[in-house]
């Protein structure tokens, strides 16, 4: 890994800029892209499509109305699904990091059944409130509260006791304490795991949607895998990463903005 | 949290179970009774078949698992302590870390065909990326004074990645351990779900088609006790190797 000739120092600091960084990062990105379309230029079986090819038939499909209702279908039960979980989570997680009767009755339960991965409820959901959109949305909200909740209570319980001391003999109440002091200090634990949560959602939508649905970009996927429509395949697999880049971006912008008093940190 | 306390809550969950399967409002389909998923699951616990499914889910989640592991902690301490590295590394990772991997599942099969190999592949590429991010800001939160004695006392650079910023890493990287490994068992089963004839993955969603929700149930029990297992063993291999530092999260607690 590292040679010894290549052994400067300097390499032990964090040096490099991050303008440089970025310009090397898309160059690498931009080059991983043109050796696949070299290597999708040349001899290759049926379901390789090169990066030209494929935005071809993005535009295609866009135009041609395959993409955008299976795109709207996925929004329309990822959206609900993490916005219900995550302010649950988030309300819950805060009010329980400090109030501690709430905490010793959610607490356990929460964190006992953390590592259980929630995809397995999704039969059980589904036997319950039918094959539809309702249990799709259930089960990612039940996923997305997870990580909201456990960030938040962390978020709350790590805020300095100091500055709650500080506001309290001030003459601040309870709820001026709570909406001044610990929901600003849990702000950045919070979107951390709104973050996650989110990246959940999406993982959740897809393979609800692969497992069971008849429309959405999981769906699609499917669908034109076993109808040997690459190109369509492609396209959604595209759709799929953009939608999930997307409203990553959106959040952290989100955050950028909340969290505009707060020091940066990468 | 005390086991009286846990305890008490899984009589009380199951009990509440018992109570509502019993209740006939619902159809025993929908809501079997504890007397016949118990039998289902000691058939899960104890027959070689269904043994075997367990052992399959095992087998892709802990490779996958392992294989990130050792890639990850490698990217990571590479790129929180080589700028050039991470100028490589990191707008790739921070670039397509947030999206969802399970889209690739398709074109992996085609690629790795429908066996164990593309779900491995699958767990490995959703484990990685936790483990490299808490990994790279692990070993970039080094203490300069520790890196500084070292090579003062004329340690070779290899020899400080051992012995100084992999252990001082090492409360983050068992965090990204943590957060991966439920990440990994997540993967397993879905791919299960969605293309497989083993695992408790594909257990769960024949049982389910063949309205055997008795066995369905008792395959989810499985599977959370699973999850809940790898979690601990983690925690206890954490708590060996880590003793001295806890870091300010749930992950590390």
């Amino acid at each position: 890994m590292y040679s010894s000739q290549a052994a400067n120092w300097r390499a032990f600091d964090f040096s490099v800029s991050c303008m440089n960084a970025r310009v090397i990062g898309w160059g690498l990105i931009v080059l991983t892209l043109g050796i696949w379309q070299l290597v999708a230029l040349g001899e290759h079986p049926e379901f390789v499509l090169g990066p030209a090819e494929i935005a071809g038939d993005f535009a295609a499909a866009l135009r041609s109305g395959e993409l955008l209702p299976h795109v709207g279908a996925s929004l329309l039960r990822s959206l609900p699904g993490f916005a219900l979980g995550s302010a649950i989570g988030v309300i819950l997680g805060l009010l329980a990091g400090v109030a501690r009767s709430l905490d010793q009755m959610l607490s356990p339960l929460v964190f006992l059944t953390y590592p259980v991965p929630k995809i397995v409820f999704l039969p059980i959901v589904m036997l319950w409130i039918g094959i539809g959109d309702a249990s799709k949305i259930v089960i990612i909200a039940l996923a997305c509260f997870y990580p909201c909740f456990i960030n938040a209570y962390y978020g709350a319980r790590s805020t300095p006791t100091i500055m709650v001391w500080a506001s309290l003999n001030m003459g601040a109440r309870r709820s001026q304490v709570f909406r001044k002091i610990v929901v600003p200090s849990a702000l950045p634990l919070v979107f951390a795991g709104l973050r996650v949560s989110l990246a959940l959602s999406f993982i959740l939508l897809f393979s609800a949607e692969m497992i069971n649905a008849r429309s959405g970009l999981g769906f699609l996927i499917r669908q034109s895998e076993s109808s040997l429509r690459f190109d369509l395949m492609y396209v959604s697999i595209v759709a799929v990463a953009a939608l999930g880049y997307a409203s990553d971006q959106l959040l952290l912008l989100a955050r950028r903005r909340v969290l505009a008093w707060q020091e940066v940190r990468s | 949290m005390s086991v009286f306390r846990r305890l008490a809550l899984v009589v009380a969950g199951l009990t509440l179970w018992e109570l509502a399967a019993r209740s006939g409002m619902w159809s025993p389909i929908i809501l079997p009774s504890l007397a016949r998923i118990g039998p289902e699951f000691w058939f899960l616990a104890t027959s070689t078949a269904s043994l075997l499914e367990v052992w399959h889910s095992l087998f892709r989640g802990l490779s996958g698992f392992a294989l990130a592991a050792v890639v990850g902690v490698a990217l990571g301490v590479l790129m929180g302590r080589s700028a050039v590295a991470a100028a490589f590394l990191s707008p790739i990772f921070s670039g397509t870390y947030p999206i969802p991997k399970i889209a690739l599942f398709p074109i992996f099969i085609y690629l790795f065909g429908i066996g164990s190999l593309a779900k491995v592949v699958l767990v490995f590429l959703e484990c990685l990326y936790p483990i490299v991010v808490t990994t790279h800001a692990g070993s970039r939160a080094v203490n300069r004074v520790l890196l500084w004695s070292a090579a003062n006392m004329g340690a070779s650079r290899g020899r400080i990645l051992a012995r100084v910023v992999v252990p001082a890493a090492a409360p983050f990287i068992f965090a990204g351990f943590r957060m991966a490994l439920p990440i990994a068992m997540i993967v397993v089963i879905i791919t299960e779900m969605i293309s497989s004839a083993d695992g408790l993955g594909y257990l769960v969603m024949y049982s389910l088609a063949s309205f055997r929700t008795d066995r369905m149930l008792a395959a989810v029990v499985a599977i959370s006790l699973l999850g809940l297992m790898l979690d601990r063993l983690v925690v206890i291999l954490r708590d060996r190797l880590v003793f001295w530092e806890r870091l300010e999260s749930y992950y590390a607690e």
